[in-house]
């Protein structure tokens, strides 16, 4: 309910933590192959007839949150994403696109900078859909895909096998920002996504709510 | 002149319809009755459980989210909502205090840390007995439809009319108890929450208010 909120005030702190890291990204580290196409396009959120509905839960620094997260695609630019309370009162309601960002309505006290920001990042990976492939790398089960993102860098780990995006990792030039992680029977849609961050406590599960 | 007589007949129809699909406004007299029968019947209420359904309603989505589960209340402030599909959640209100059980993760917290929250909750445990007459939070008016008397309440408090723009009480017609809530958060967005297999008064042990 709108009380939970509050105790995601701990996120406050969340800015002593991020502190700067010394080391190599270890994906640089693996074996490094011929790229094979320009641009990958990530499956998920992209259907704009789905109303993609995910109970969710929420820890950061050993507090929980849960509610339902809602995302829309609702045009070719733009997803709409609705974060709930069980009983349907709307916490959070905003619309995002590549470069733009635009809150609806915030409840009072979600209305922290340091948390729209995380979220804003989180949910711009979470719902791009198109990567542009400047270099590939190669585990025995995953074809990696390395995208330029400002300074940052998107690794997407996509199954050799399948051929499924399975996993998003945001990073610098040295380490591990956040990642997201997918679970999806047909490719199209993931029935589980969990978004971890590394420099922080948090924790984002996202489980899709079959709705029959 | 027949297809005068005719498109008057229609339109006469229409307007029939309409007012039938419509509340009116309850009279002075008829609001007197309905307050009195709904606080006889909410002074009787020791206990109550039913199932219920809710439908959050987004005017950008396809379809509303629907769930479903039990409610259950015992005189003066117990409460559990458990939700039941498409997933496990309970929420207790009991003495103060809000426990919670999300799919066996559990967690608890004072109400009383925030003060729209207890609003909440007291709105809560009022829609389900009845109990919402009160004209110092709420501007309240009366309509009655064939099967139910509605009552609309708009919150006075601004920090609560923030979230809340209108809580809808339907009251079944038969026993006078609350069929159906409907919060709106604006125009175009509300929750729903329609009560079924309503039991009054059936004993429920304390303990069964445990998360």
């Amino acid at each position: 309910m709108q009380k939970s909120t509050i105790r995601l005030l701990p996120i406050n702190f969340l800015l002593v933590f991020l502190l700067v890291s010394c080391g190599v990204n270890p994906i640089r580290k693996l074996e490094k192959v011929p790229v094979a196409k320009a641009a990958f396009d990530a499956p998920y959120f992209s259907d704009p007839k789905i109303d993609y509905v995910y109970k969710t839960h929420i820890s950061v620094y050993g507090n929980d949150l849960s509610g339902i997260f809602v995302v829309k695609k609702i045009n070719a630019d733009w997803h709409r994403v609705v974060f709930t309370t069980e009983f349907g009162n709307k916490l959070l309601d905003f619309e995002i696109s590549e470069n733009d960002f635009k809150i609806n309505s915030i409840v009072e006290e979600l209305d922290r900078k340091i948390l729209i920001n995380t979220l804003k990042e989180d949910f711009r990976l979470l719902l791009n859909k198109k990567f542009a492939i400047q270099n590939q790398f190669a585990t025995v089960s995953d074809a990696i895909y390395e995208s330029a993102d400002g300074k940052y860098y998107n690794y997407l780990f996509v199954s050799k096998s399948g051929q499924q995006l399975q996993k998003i990792t945001h990073s610098t030039e040295r380490k591990e920002k956040f990642s997201i992680h997918f679970q999806s029977e047909n490719n199209i849609f993931a029935e589980h996504i969990s978004i971890e961050h590394q420099n922080i406590k948090l924790k984002i599960e996202l489980n899709y709510l079959k709705n029959d | 002149m027949k297809i005068r007589s005719y498109i008057l007949m229609l339109s006469l129809m229409f307007i029939g319809f309409t007012a039938f699909a419509q509340e009116q406004k309850m009279s002075d007299t008829e609001i007197t009755a309905f307050k009195q029968s709904v606080n006889t019947v909410s002074k009787k209420i020791k206990s109550l459980s039913t199932d219920f359904v809710q439908f959050k309603h987004m005017d950008f989505l396809a379809k509303d989210i629907e769930t479903s589960g039990k409610m259950f209340f015992k005189e003066p402030n117990l409460l559990q909502w458990q939700y039941k599909k498409p997933y496990n959640y309970s929420i207790v209100f009991k003495n103060g205090k809000i426990l919670i059980n999300d799919e066996g993760k559990k967690s608890a917290m004072d109400v009383g840390s925030s003060k729209i929250f207890a609003k909440l909750n007291k709105l809560i445990v009022g829609s389900v007995s009845g109990d919402m007459f009160d004209d110092k939070e709420f501007a309240i008016t009366y309509f009655k439809t064939k099967d139910f008397n509605v009552t609309k309440l708009i919150p006075k408090d601004a920090a609560l009319k923030k979230y809340i723009k209108q809580i809808e009480l339907s009251f079944d017609k038969q026993d006078a108890t609350v069929n159906q809530v409907r919060l709106m958060e604006s125009a175009e967005d509300y929750t729903k929450i329609v009560f079924k297999n309503k039991i009054l008064n059936a004993k429920i042990d304390d303990s069964a208010f445990t998360n």
